[in-house]
């Protein structure tokens, strides 16, 4: 045992994997944030005169906001004035195909694994690549567009769909509903935007790959998943961020809108930079994601896959308004050296006969602390509601913590409520039984945590699966001891 | 903001007035000074909004409209208010006595009239089996010194704060060591005020080494519906190898308001079992059940059952701090609904980096009778060893159809069908009970007030 732990050690020293700077000319504006930050984010995107107003009115609430208290960390200090509001890779014309990329923008994504050439088709996913904040290219675009499907840049829904954005920009997140989401909501410069139209089924996973670059940036990217009537679509999103010792702020806004017997499946695999062992840099995600079931026997589902950034703070939500629409939410949260997760959903069940399910997996290693936060609130007209909450957490190493913070609220009286929770250690029988089959502890502990989290990997399109899997292995290696 | 605008109000200048009288009366320096700190503690907080977390589901601002007055004191009782008190003693735990007398050895009984001991009206045992005092008479004692004030928590806490500031006459009882009581200790607080009252009872037992002790807990108040609010700190020490079994059985009428804390902590290879009963009557109770687990290798269990009817609020807070290893904790909550009434539960289980080998359990459970009925419940767990098992569950749903479906088959009907499944909802509460007779006394109130509804 002794030595393994030694050899898992070593393994621990493993820097992150996705921490290269990519050398590229780049648009930055100078760090601040006032009305003239704005005015010029808009102007450069070349924004109507609708979209500056709401911008506007952002950030007049966010000006009236204080950061909360309630969250179960110390909340770092935030110098807004010190974050750069824009950056861009230089770009002249718009990409007609992908020759016309910056080789080593591609560069960069095929260091990450991006399925971002067309080579790649094999790989079946259609992919929005934004980097710093701005969407570099879309995939399979001309594809979609047949069957009517709109996946693009949102800086480009705004000039091409603008009633669409009109209609549902704010309406699940409004511009006021969070200071992390009322800054957004006044500087975001790009993200991705999809409309299923009614009846459509996306034939492929569609997805965004996020990437901060720049240094003393923020990204701010917003995302509009709109499935119309009977539509589907699986969205995935994925991030990196280069290693820099000063933290990175990431306050991105996603909003879902299901209408009648749609379904939307939204993953994430999260792999910010974290941070050196001794909690020295990485990223800040702060980021509100949440859905809305608006009609009837809508079906929204969040898979999150949370292994990087310094803190990780979001709730991805579910409003239950349709009657008979279902909310799930599945998450696997990792949290070692200094890392921090205050993580969990929110499902507010309106409608009657809606359903929702919660399954949270969180393991702490080193001093990784990782806290679940959920509601489950059953309004008074939501007759026969179910809800199932499962959190489990699993500890590893004795300076690491887990924390609960369920709340449950039920105003009707037909509704059916569960809630429970568990925690434990990684179990030394069930290592020791596979050290006696040969297997090593490090292999051991892969294996027991991938059992441990199984029921929301299995949630995850296949190819994700695989990568989620393989980044819950390396987030592990050398926790063991 | 809110500080001033609740300054301007007529409590706070009666909580004022009332602290300068209560200032006065008190002996020993460390206790001054202690009012004093309280006091200050109390000015800086305020009472609590719904913007606390701690207070998110309950209002208390509401109850404490009423133009109290605070500063009720009794002198000796009168031989007319002496018998008047005999009856309301009497006419209220008939019921219980009779069981307590019943099959069992019966119970001692301690009469306390306004915080008060009422030696006339009490059955009380033999000295060296448990000692029974004011705190007037027990400054000095060594282990009142030690456990005085220490044990509640004052900071942010505004209502041990209150209560510390103000109280004028507590109660001590002490077990001595290697002492194990024969009888349980039925510990009746009979509350008399002219009208609209605010009182600060207070309490201290402690259960020294080797010694075992079972006290129940009434609270009585005389037949008006005048407001009554009663702000209860009661402190507990159980020392190594003790067992303590603290039955309180919360009834009332209405226009009672309880905000009670019970704060304790437990020593090596002990015992604390808290089990709690709310039943309709009161407006609002609000249990702040906390225990400090200081060493290692003991074991408690809270056990809390709620029935509650009409507009009232039951909100039920427990706190257990894990801080040594192989702690053992146990707790159980169970809830039914009726009418327009709310209950909130919120359980944390906090287990400290040394604290390995932690066994904590936790579990509520609520069935809501009626559609205007709510339950918010928030369990919580905190924990930071690893070697730990921790858990906990909550459910909120409704009487089982099917279960109706069956009985109402058997040639059972549908009210009757309904008592017998509460029944069975509330057996796992109930068959904790150690006392047989208190058990069936609390399953008869609970069958009564489900005839009711």
């Amino acid at each position: 045992m002794e030595n393994s732990t030694d050899f898992l050690e070593e393994i621990a020293g493993k820097e992150y994997e996705h921490g290269f700077v990519t050398d590229i000319e780049m648009d930055i504006l100078p760090p601040g944030l006032n009305e003239e930050t704005i005015h010029f984010i808009s102007k450069k995107k070349n924004e109507p005169e609708w979209l500056l107003e709401w911008r506007l009115k952002a950030f007049r609430a966010f000006q009236k906001m204080e950061l909360p208290s309630w969250q179960n960390f110390k909340m770092p200090e935030m110098d807004f004035q010190a974050i750069s509001y824009y950056a861009a890779p230089k770009q002249k014309v718009k990409y007609e195909s992908l020759d016309q990329v910056d080789p080593e923008l591609l560069e960069t994504f095929k260091k990450l694994g991006i399925p971002l050439s067309e080579q790649k088709t094999l790989a079946g996913v259609a992919v929005d690549a934004v980097f710093d904040s701005v969407s570099v290219a879309t995939t399979y675009k001309e594809e979609l567009k047949k069957l009517g499907i709109i996946f693009c840049s949102f800086g480009e829904a705004v000039q091409e769909h603008p009633e669409l954005v009109k209609k549902y920009l704010g309406t699940v997140v409004p511009h006021s509903d969070n200071v992390f989401a009322a800054l957004n909501a006044a500087v975001f410069s790009d993200g991705s935007f999809v409309y299923i139209p009614p009846g459509v089924r996306s034939p492929m996973e569609l997805s965004t790959y996020f990437r901060i670059n720049a240094a003393n940036t923020g990204q701010f990217e917003r995302t509009l998943i709109i499935a119309d009537k009977d539509a589907y679509v699986s969205y995935l999103e994925g991030c990196t961020a280069p290693m820099r010792d000063e933290h990175q702020l990431h306050a991105a806004v996603v909003e879902i809108v299901a209408l009648d017997n749609a379904e939307v499946k939204y993953s994430t695999v999260q792999n910010w930079y974290p941070g050196d062992k001794d909690g020295k840099g990485g990223v800040y995600n702060f980021v509100t994601k949440r859905g809305i079931c608006k009609g009837a026997n809508a079906h929204i589902s969040w898979t999150q896959v949370e292994t990087g950034s310094a803190i990780t703070w979001k709730y991805p939500s579910v409003i239950l308004q349709g009657d008979n629409s279902y909310g799930e939410f599945y998450s696997v949260a990792v949290t070692k050296g200094k890392q921090i997760a205050d993580t969990g959903t929110k499902m507010y069940h309106l409608g009657a006969n809606t359903r929702s399910r919660i399954i949270s997996k969180g393991i702490s290693a080193g001093n990784g602390q990782n806290s679940y936060r959920g509601l489950v609130q059953i309004g008074a007209k939501a007759a026969n509601a179910r809800n199932f909450t499962q959190c489990d957490s699993m500890l590893i190493g004795d300076r690491c913590g887990a924390h609960t913070f369920p709340y449950i609220e039920s105003k009707n009286n037909t509704a059916t409520l569960e809630h429970e929770a568990t925690t434990s250690k990684i179990g030394e029988d069930q290592i020791f039984y596979l050290n006696a089959r040969g297997i090593d502890t490090e292999k051991a502990v892969e294996l027991i945590v991938n059992g441990f989290a199984k029921e929301v990997l299995n949630k995850l399109p296949m190819e994700f699966a695989v990568e989620a899997q393989k980044l819950l292995a390396i987030s592990l290696e050398g926790s063991v001891g | 903001m809110i500080m001033i605008n609740q300054l301007e109000t007529p409590l706070y200048e009666s909580i004022a007035a009332k602290f300068e009288i209560a200032s006065l009366q008190s002996g020993s320096e460390a206790l001054q000074a202690l009012r004093r700190e309280a006091f200050d503690i109390f000015k800086s907080t305020g009472f609590p909004s719904i913007r606390e977390e701690e207070w998110k589901y309950t209002n208390i601002l509401p109850f404490l409209k009423e133009d109290y007055e605070l500063d009720v004191i009794l002198q000796e009782l009168s031989p007319e208010e002496f018998s008047t008190t005999a009856a309301l003693v009497a006419h209220h735990l008939e019921a219980l006595q009779q069981s307590l007398k019943g099959e069992q050895k019966g119970a001692y009984r301690l009469v306390t009239v306004n915080g008060k001991i009422n030696a006339g009206l009490s059955v009380l045992p033999a000295q060296e089996q448990l000692q029974i005092r004011s705190f007037a008479g027990a400054e000095q004692d060594p282990s009142f010194q030690k456990h005085f004030g220490k044990i509640a928590t004052l900071k942010d806490n505004a209502f041990v704060a209150l209560n510390t500031a103000l109280y004028n006459e507590g109660l001590y009882i002490e077990a001595p060591k290697g002492c194990v009581l024969d009888k349980p200790l039925h510990l009746v607080n009979v509350l008399l005020a002219g009208g609209p009252a605010f009182v600060q009872p207070r309490h201290l037992i402690v259960v020294h080494p080797n010694a075992s002790l079972e006290v129940i807990e009434t609270t009585i108040s005389d037949n008006e519906a005048q407001p009554l609010f009663v702000n209860g700190v009661t402190e507990i020490a159980v020392g190594e190898n003790a067992h303590f079994h603290h039955y309180d059985i919360q009834t009332g009428r209405k226009g009672m308001r309880f905000v009670q804390r019970v704060e304790a902590t437990q020593e090596k290879h002990s015992n604390y079992s808290n089990y709690t009963f709310t039943l309709p009557g009161t407006d609002l109770v609000r249990n702040n059940l906390v225990l400090h687990l200081n060493a290692p290798e003991l074991e408690s269990h809270l056990y809390g059952l709620y029935l509650t009817a009409g507009q009232q609020l039951v909100d039920n807070h427990t706190e257990v701090h894990h801080k040594q290893p192989h702690g053992e904790s146990n707790q159980l909550y169970k809830g039914v609904l009726l009418d327009n009434s709310k209950a909130v539960f919120n359980g944390k289980i906090f287990v400290y980096q040394d604290a390995q080998k932690t066994n904590a359990f936790q579990q509520s459970n609520n069935i809501l009778f009626s559609e205007k009925a709510s339950v918010n419940a928030k369990p919580q767990l905190e924990i930071f060893a690893d070697d730990v098992k921790c858990s906990h569950g909550t459910t909120i749903g409704q009487i089982n159809k099917d279960a109706l479906f069956y009985l109402q088959t058997r040639g059972i009907g549908e009210q009757m069908a309904k008592n017998m499944m509460v029944n069975a909802f509330a057996f796992d509460v109930t068959e904790k009970v150690k006392i047989p007779a208190l058990r069936t006394y609390l399953e008869k109130l609970i069958a009564a007030e489900m005839e009711k509804a």
